[in-house]
């Protein structure tokens, strides 16, 4: 149907520019077709498990949805749920605290560790590979239930960590049921699953051309000042990268946390991060309404957050253009 | 085709389409003219429970043929999950498994269809049930479940352990001192913690708070005050201070509801508290053998409990199909004999006493031994716990666990936790 719509052959015709500008639109137009033909499944899929949730769950913030009452009985409350949330929840603004102080210190530790091991690794040594692969394992088993199975018992009473610090005649404790550690180990899992920015420093180190180093070398300048005066600046764009990724990454942490505390964000609320609460209060409670207002603040302000992050790399990320 | 209407034909199938789907889903009732009814059905439970359920729903459709069932089940975590979440697509099945942490929930949202004109007409007998078991499916003024088995709380010891060290077991009756001194001489000669601290465990404070003469709930209210919790967690602190309980790290393990989890089993503790039906599958998760007595203090505190329910959707298009299947659940003998006592001890008291003769696992005959024994001293059921048990529940373990952990005193703990018990149920 597309081909039959286009002017039969203009190429020929060494006609005037008119009729050649009339046919190129004719056929933007046609990309734009078929373009959307191939989009139709995605159009869809979005339309329908993420664009129209998004906007029900938008219109649910604000009335007293509790999943089982049928819609049609769905009361609008106005803004009762979000004046709730601010002002009469304690349980809300400590779960914010939580999630602040693990997206705070599990990021930057993360990204450290990410940057350090591909430094480690970015020449070319005998296994190289594998320490690539290994370092990235933690990563690929991300946010899964297994692993954090296995950390709640490695920082159980009888854990691994408590048998190692054994033999140095420390007595350790149930690290991951101490309210003072809790979160702590929750930190640790997610720092150790520096993988994958990992894998995207050493593609940005990989960028760097040698011939800087030789430059720097020539100056007189030392590995320290090669790093603070090439790699790191050179480096920037990747590392402004990952840590937006790893930020909003942060912000969203609840698998472990759900793994790890049963579901409840104990003990006494140590664990209870922003979406493990929100999913308490929305499947545990049964205020939808109350967690889908929670839901909005919770994506506005990861927006807000990452809106200041560019606004700073302003300052910070060099992008070479080419020309230096 | 023009590209404009095009596009215009793309949006409008992009907005059609979920509401194709949404059709489809609650267009089919199932029942098609050949007189087929096919009903779903919904629990939770692990591999044996589903074995003996099919093997009772194809008795059933033995007797019935045109009845046909699509069953789903899964483990406790996430079940509730799951539900709520059917019920918000109007897609709840038919039947479905519930127990008293969520029935008001669900029968204040009218989810539940009110079984009372099916019992009154006979078609759902509980004529053969104690009465105050089927009374425990009552919330508000409707019958929102069908009691699916009986149990009581039960007081689990591992008796191994004592025998190994002389000590003399926990026994019915004896008092909240006696046990908690108890366990500080069997502790200290075990070198395991005489009990697990049950600060956290509703169902414990709520026998404790009946033999102070107070309630959990009086009807949509808290039956008690902040003084009676704070004197439950000076109590718990005191056999802590004792070393009558393991330590707060480990006690915190034990509050999870995960039946693998609980300190009996874990063998960091002498007893744990549990439901006595319970006892067959904690037996099986520990080589230790064990045994169950009642909470301490006076037995009639303690009350006939259903130990879950079967309720109808109250949207299903097959209600009185879904009813009768209850009743032959409940009722027949064959299928009584089936499920045994898988969900509780049997609610009809003649298949009780007809499946307790053939009972051979001596972890459920010691269960049904106390039940026997109690079952003349229970006290009366209290009505169903309300709206925002659940959160009530997981408030009681966090102000248990500051006290438990030192972060908060016991006064603290129970000003922290009244309030917020209150505010779950008020809302």
């Amino acid at each position: 149907m597309a081909i039959t719509t286009r002017p039969p052959t203009q190429r020929p015709q060494p006609g005037p520019a008119a009729p050649q500008r009339r046919g190129r639109p004719a056929r933007h137009r046609d990309d734009g077709r078929a373009g959307y033909v191939f989009l139709t499944p995605w159009l869809i899929g979005f339309a329908a498990v993420t664009a129209i949730p998004m906007l029900m769950s938008l219109y649910l913030s604000f009335t007293d949805y509790d999943i089982l009452t049928p819609w049609s009985e769905v009361k609008w409350i106005g803004l009762d749920n979000y004046q709730r949330m601010f002002g009469d929840d304690p349980a809300y603004w400590h779960a914010v605290r939580v999630t602040l102080i693990f997206a705070f210190i599990a990021t930057p530790l993360k990204l450290g560790s990410a940057l350090g091991v591909a430094l480690l690794l970015n020449r070319s040594f005998r296994g190289s590979g594998l320490f690539r692969g290994l370092f990235y394992l933690p990563s690929l088993l991300g946010g899964s239930v297994a692993l954090a199975m296995v950390w709640h018992s490695m920082f159980d009473r009888s854990g691994s960590i408590n048998a190692i610090l054994g033999w140095f005649g420390i007595e350790g404790k149930a690290w991951v049921n101490d309210p003072d550690t809790a979160l702590g180990t929750l930190i640790l899992l997610a720092i150790w699953q520096f993988g994958a920015p990992m894998v995207i420093f050493l593609a940005g180190l990989k960028q760097v051309p040698n011939e800087l180093y030789e430059a720097a070398e020539v100056d007189g300048a030392g590995a320290l000042r090669q790093f603070l005066s090439v790699t790191l600046p050179m480096l920037s764009p990747v590392i402004f990268f990952n840590l937006v990724l790893e930020t909003i990454h942060g912000f969203q942490g609840f698998t472990s946390a759900f793994v790890l505390s049963g579901g409840t964000g104990g003990p006494v609320d140590s664990t209870l991060m922003y979406t493990l609460y929100l999913y308490i209060r929305g499947f545990a409670n049964y205020e939808m309404g109350y967690a889908s207002a929670m839901a909005w603040v919770f994506l506005l302000t990861i927006g807000l957050v990452t809106v200041v992050l560019f606004r700073t790399g302003r300052f910070w990320v060099h992008y070479s253009d080419g020309d230096d | 085709m023009t590209a404009p209407r095009m596009l215009r034909g793309l949006v409008a199938a992009v907005i059609a389409m979920p509401l194709a789907l949404l059709g489809a889903c609650g267009g089919d009732d199932g029942s098609g003219s050949d007189g087929k009814t096919e009903l779903t059905f919904f629990w939770w439970g692990g591999e044996a429970r589903a074995k003996l359920t099919e093997q009772a729903l194809a008795l059933y459709k033995q007797k019935h043929p045109d009845v046909t069932f699509k069953t789903t089940w899964q483990a406790n975590q996430g079940y509730f999950d799951k539900l709520a979440t059917l019920t918000a697509g109007d897609g709840a099945p038919d039947i479905f498994q519930i127990d008293d942490n969520y029935l008001a929930e669900y029968a204040t949202r009218n989810v539940t269809e009110d079984l009372t004109r099916y019992k009154d007409s006979g078609k759902l007998d509980v004529s053969r049930f104690p009465e105050s078991l089927w009374k425990y499916g009552v919330v508000g003024d409707k019958l929102a479940g069908m009691a699916m088995g009986e149990n009581t709380q039960g007081l689990v010891f591992n008796k191994t352990k004592l025998a190994a060290a002389r000590q003399e077991p926990p026994r019915t009756g004896m008092s909240w001192e006696e046990l908690i001194s108890w366990a500080q001489r069997a502790g200290a000669a075990t070198k395991v913690a005489g009990t697990m601290d049950p600060s956290a465990d509703y169902k414990a404070l709520w026998v404790w708070l009946r033999q102070n003469g107070k309630e959990f709930y009086t009807g949509n209210q808290l039956g008690f005050a902040k003084e009676d919790v704070q004197k439950w967690f000076e109590l718990w602190k005191g056999a802590r201070d004792a070393k009558a309980t393991p330590p707060a790290d480990v006690i915190h393990e034990g509050n999870a509801t995960d039946i693998t989890k609980q300190l009996v089993v874990t063998g960091k503790a002498l007893t744990s508290w549990v439901w006595a039906n319970q006892m067959p599958d904690i037996q099986k998760n520990t080589k230790d053998e064990l045994g169950v007595v009642a909470y301490p203090g006076d037995p009639s505190a303690q009350w006939a409990r259903a130990s879950m329910y079967l309720s109808v959707y109250r949207g299903s298009k097959h209600k009185d199909v879904a009813v009768d299947v209850l009743n032959f659940l409940a009722n027949d003998p064959e299928a009584g004999k089936v499920l045994g006592t898988d969900r509780g001890l049997p609610s009809n008291l003649d298949i009780r006493k007809q499946v307790a003769a053939s009972v051979t696992d001596p972890a459920m005959k010691a269960s049904i031994a106390l039940e026997d024994e109690l079952v003349k001293k229970f006290g009366a059921s209290p009505s169903v716990p309300p709206k925002g048990h659940a959160t009530v529940k997981t408030e009681l373990v966090k102000a248990a666990e500051a006290a438990q952990f030192g972060t908060a005193t016991p006064a603290q703990a129970a000003e922290q936790f009244v309030t917020a018990a209150q505010a779950a149920i008020s809302r």
